[in-house]
């Protein structure tokens, strides 16, 4: 791979000079911090074929080695800024997993509903100097234990995933369905490499597709909600073009992420200049509904959980926190139910859906 | 393909008159400038809105399910279309062949959309952006060809940037007009924005007709017309009231701090909800929207107004008064531009008062011109014996006035009074030789007079005064009957000018007895200084002050050197029967050689003047027809296949046969010679008198 003095890409040049301010500032965490998870906890989810709940846990790891790289990540990611910049050896990670699992074992034990598990380590779960293979083999033996959780999602970039990685997952989890979320985040490679700069070749994922299905290992593509650089028509159209790409291809989850603008990104030196705003509401349901149909998802699920949602740094309206909560609200419904019909929009009758209709060809 | 653009009249700055016709049967066409509006569904399905936009001619819509919806067939049955995908280049382009029948219907051009990236990191960043474009779209040009296109332009305020467009823009036919996107985006970089227009001018055809989109507010638009933009999408106003900002036309004011309307528009009007500002309901944003859209329809109709009827340049001036970056653009495109602006000025304007409002007006591109050209075009004539500078008068042209009267009767009272040379001192034109009252500006400007003058208006004309009299032997004595501020004048080009200063004695005012009287003394006193020194050619001929006038105004029109012919004595002056009139007639065979047209103020050769002329002729007002002779009153772009280097519009010319042996024709440009290096086709010349 190129190093930016060479290629001289602004993109980079730019997202890596913001990174390495960010890092500066990142917190230090000690021994017991780091024994512990970011975060973890549960509530209701859409499995593949039912509601049921989710497990998510956040590890933390040395963090997403692109996003340390010289080529300094994403444009839209800050995750790094939560790693740790001291080693997190393979015994921290799995003290942190099992502070979560035995946290909430008998929660998941005593509930009627079934459970995906989330495992989230802001980087990639395949990539070893992050999680080891024998961190990943004792995590696979603990989630084993809990037979109410059904299903596994974790997440890397594609470079990691190979295909003794895939066998080694799915023999561990043999009675559970996996699935590994990869960060497309658009169909378009311009937008992806150049405004993303995500460095995935679109053929480097449609072979990590191919390879899991030989495996029967799902995929979850994750979707970026307007990228940065694009406006909400733009957006709309990209992640429109996407979601029937990823159809397509025949991915088993869609994830859509909405933008929620994060420190140290790029995206946020662009919102702080008033040059960026994160998506309308408006216009995620406008995707959805004319993109998707029931049909279309019986094979795939459409799922989205924004992050930071209705606030400013995240997908908002018109920061009324009634006309948000009402649009989280059908988003969740419509996730849960997999029916674009709980997005109609005809009774929301907020001011802003007016503002919306005359701003989205212009912002 | 047709024709889509005409150019019908050139004026002032870089605007222009025109003509689109989407369709060869003509029903569709529309007069530019012109507003082209927003169009969406809610307004479409708004009472209001379609009865007050029923009558305009252009939309811009960036859904194409409307162009099916009933009201839109109804009522806008006789509208065109922009179509502007908002969204992703590629969707746009799936939709342009899933509809490729509504694509090419007549009345609709498509903009090729560059939406992202919607802001840049860098140059080098936006460069990269315009060439992928720029890939994309060529191809879409040339698999397309029966589609009218007019490409998104964005420089992401690198104006240098536009060099990346030109190759494609000239090598698509298909392409009718550019969309500058976001060319007023960056108003407080009021210099890049004149390097823009200025680079899509000098390097591209000059029928491409020109939109501007973005960020744009009606108080701009004079100013944008001015840049000669031909056709301003509005939908920024109906963004802003998104914003609930209000226009006022001054400003974009948020409606929480209107407390007055100060309009009465239907939006503004009280309804059965109170009144816009009142309101609270949803219905605010619409009636903000629909108010701000009819501000946008207004104040294109101000631009028109001002720009058929009356001097459009001042009510450019005036509209920039509360705007410091547009009065810096303004300024920076008399100062910095004048020598492309000026050959796109016409060089008259009929039965205008142009009023001088201040220093933006001082350097207007027909007054920088007027300066310019007189002063290299004046030769002085050669009996000469003295110089007498006089005082502007507020009556055009001066010599109507009652203190010009005044003067030219104590002159009247010398047999040899023809051969004094006459200045006038004004502000801001500069110093007039009295041969040029009657040209336009001098015979149309007008200016408040207090009796203070700047240090500008000072420069001004005192540096006109200095080359006046630099062309003078310095020996011919100089009377000054000046007063004030008029006095400082000469006592600046005093310190240039060797020739001897008299200053008649004022008192009360320069039109007082005792000073007319120290006037005629001066004259007596100083007229025969410089002829007894033998400085000043004798003189056999009669004299007429409008024969002087006649050829002073010839040089200045033509840039002839006429010297020599005006010796010959060969001319006599008629007044004709219409007062507006006078004939120039030849001694000898009694043959009109030209007629003054005191409206315009110019010289209309006619044949047999333009051929008497001819030898004169050096690089200045001649067009060359590829022809022997001309049919028609208008000689079109392909017709030319010669032009001087000068010519501006409402210039008159002087039309010679492919050989350049015969004067086959006279007459006036539509445009000027920026226009026919730049463009393919167009009316070049009205012609009012050809060879039978």
């Amino acid at each position: 791979m190129k190093n930016s003095s060479e290629n001289n890409n602004p993109l980079v040049e730019k997202i890596y000079f913001l990174r390495q301010k960010a890092l500066e500032k990142r917190t230090i965490h000690n021994k017991q911090q780091l024994n512990k998870p970011v975060s973890f906890w549960i509530k209701e989810d859409r499995l593949k074929n039912e509601i049921g709940k989710e497990f998510t846990v956040i590890l933390r790891t040395n963090g997403c080695n692109w996003a340390l790289s010289r080529q300094g990540g994403c444009s839209m990611c800050g995750y790094v800024q939560d790693a740790s910049s001291i080693k997190v050896n393979d015994e921290m990670i799995i003290n942190q997993f099992k502070i979560a699992l035995e946290n909430k074992r008998s929660a998941i034990e005593q509930d009627d509903h079934h459970y995906v598990l989330k495992i989230f380590n802001s980087g990639s779960f395949f990539d070893d100097s992050e999680i080891s293979d024998c961190v990943r083999k004792e995590i696979y033996s603990y989630i084993n234990e809990i037979d109410k959780i059904k299903e596994v999602i974790i997440e890397s970039r594609v470079e990691y995933i190979t295909m003794e990685k895939l066998e080694k997952i799915k023999e561990g989890l043999n009675e559970k369905k996996v699935e590994i979320g990869i960060g497309l985040e658009s169909a378009n490679d311009h937008v992806r490499n150049d405004y993303i700069n995500k460095g995935l070749p679109i053929k480097d994922f449609e072979k990590i597709v191919l390879m899991s299905k030989q495996l029967d290992v799902g995929i979850k593509a994750y979707l970026l909600f307007k990228p940065p650089f694009l406006n909400e028509q733009c957006a709309i159209d990209d992640c429109a073009n996407s979601i029937r790409y990823c159809l397509d291809l025949g991915v088993d989850t869609i994830s859509i992420n909405p933008i929620n603008i994060q420190k140290g990104s790029l995206i946020e030196h662009l919102w702080y200049k008033n040059l960026y705003r994160p998506p309308w509401f408006y216009s995620l349901f406008n995707c959805l509904v004319t993109n998707i149909s029931s049909a279309k998802l019986r094979n795939c699920r459409i799922v989205s959980d924004p992050s930071g949602a209705g606030t400013k740094r995240g997908i908002h309206n018109c920061l009324k926190k009634e006309c948000n909560e009402t649009m989280k609200k059908m988003l969740k419904n419509f996730v849960l139910h997999q029916d674009p019909s709980k997005l109609d929009l005809k009774n929301h009758n907020c001011e802003c859906k007016m503002q919306y209709e005359l701003q989205k060809d212009q912002c | 393909m047709t024709i889509f653009f005409n150019l019908i009249r050139k004026k002032i700055g870089l605007s222009r008159i025109g003509r689109i016709t989407f369709s060869s049967t003509f029903v569709n066409s529309l007069k530019t400038p012109t507003v082209a509006f927003p169009l969406n569904y809610t307004l479409l399905h708004d009472d209001n809105f379609i009865k007050e936009f029923e009558d305009q001619s252009l939309f811009v819509i960036s859904d194409l399910n409307l162009l099916k919806d009933e009201v839109l067939t109804d009522h806008l049955k006789h509208a065109n279309y922009f179509y502007r995908h908002s969204g992703t280049f590629e969707r746009f382009e799936e939709l342009l062949n899933q509809n490729i029948e509504l694509f090419t219907s007549q009345s609709l051009v498509t903009i090729i959309p560059f939406n992202s990236p919607n802001v840049v990191l860098n140059k080098e960043f936006a460069r990269a952006e315009i060439t992928f474009f720029l890939e994309n779209a060529s191809k879409l040009c040339v698999n397309n060809l029966d589609i009218k296109f007019g490409p998104s332009i964005r420089t992401f305020n690198y104006p240098e940037l536009l060099g990346l467009y030109i190759y494609f823009i000239r090598n698509n036919e298909n392409i009718c007009l550019i969309d500058f996107n976001d060319s007023f985006d960056y108003l407080n970089k009021f210099r890049r924005i004149g390097s823009l227009i200025i680079q899509a001018k000098e390097q591209l055809d000059n029928n491409l007709v020109i939109m501007g989109s973005g960020k744009l507010v009606p108080k701009n638009y004079p100013l944008m017309v001015y840049l000669g933009y031909d056709i301003i999408d509005c939908s920024y106003s109906s963004y802003l009231a998104s914003e609930k900002l209000y226009d006022t036309l001054e400003y974009m004011r948020p409606l929480n701090k209107i407390k007055y309307l100060p309009c009465s528009c239907v939006a503004c009007q009280k309804t059965q909800g109170g009144t816009l500002i009142e309101d609270k309901s949803i219905r605010k944003i619409e009636l903000t929207c629909l108010h701000n859209l009819i501000t946008a329809k207004n104040s294109m109709n101000k631009v028109l107004q001002y720009l058929h009827v009356e001097d459009f340049r001042s009510y450019v001036e005036k509209s920039t008064l509360d705007d410091l970056n547009s009065m810096s653009l303004l300024k920076i495109l008399d100062k910095e531009y004048f020598s492309f602006i000026k050959n796109d000025t016409p060089v008259t304007q009929k039965n205008k008062i142009v009023k001088s409002l201040g220093p933006l007006s001082y350097f207007r591109p027909d007054f920088q011109y007027f300066r310019e050209n007189s002063i290299k075009s004046f030769i002085p004539e050669s009996s000469t014996k003295l110089i007498l500078v006089f005082p502007c008068s507020a009556k055009k042209p001066y010599s109507s006035s009652k203190s010009h009267k005044k003067f030219n009767n104590i002159l009247k009272k010398f047999a040899d009074h023809q051969e004094f040379q006459e200045i006038i001192l004004t502000s801001p034109l500069g110093a007039i030789p009295r041969q040029l009252e009657d040209i336009y500006p001098v015979n149309s400007y007008d200016i408040s007079v207090t009796g203070e003058w700047d240090h500008e208006e000072l420069k001004i004309t005192s540096s006109m005064l200095i080359e006046l009299l630099k062309k003078y032997d310095a020996r011919i004595p100089i009377i000054c009957h000046l007063e004030g501020a008029y006095c400082d004048i000469v006592r600046i080009a005093q310190k240039t000018i060797r020739n001897t200063f008299y200053f008649s004695k004022i008192e009360e005012s320069v039109t007082s007895k005792e000073s007319l009287k120290s006037l005629e003394y001066l004259i007596n006193t100083c007229k025969n200084i410089s002829k007894s020194d033998g400085v000043i050619e004798q003189i056999s001929h009669k004299s007429n002050t409008w024969i002087k006038k006649f050829f002073k105004i010839l040089n200045y029109q033509f840039g002839f050197d006429l010297k020599t012919y005006y010796s010959s004595d060969l001319v006599n002056i008629k007044h004709g029967r219409n007062k507006n009139e006078i004939h120039i007639i030849g001694a000898k065979n009694r043959y009109l050689i030209g007629v003054f047209r005191k409206d315009v103020g110019q010289v209309f050769l006619t044949i047999k003047g333009a051929v008497e002329l001819k030898p004169f002729l050096e690089d200045s007002n001649f067009i060359v027809f590829d022809g022997d002779k001309i049919k028609g009153n208008t000689l079109f772009r392909p017709g030319i296949i010669e032009f001087g280097q000068k010519l501006l519009p409402n210039s008159h010319v002087i039309i010679l046969d492919k050989e350049k042996q015969n004067v086959i024709g006279v007459g006036e440009m539509f445009v000027g010679s920026n226009f026919i290096k730049n463009s393919k086709t167009g009316r070049i010349v009205k012609v009012y008198e050809k060879l039978k």
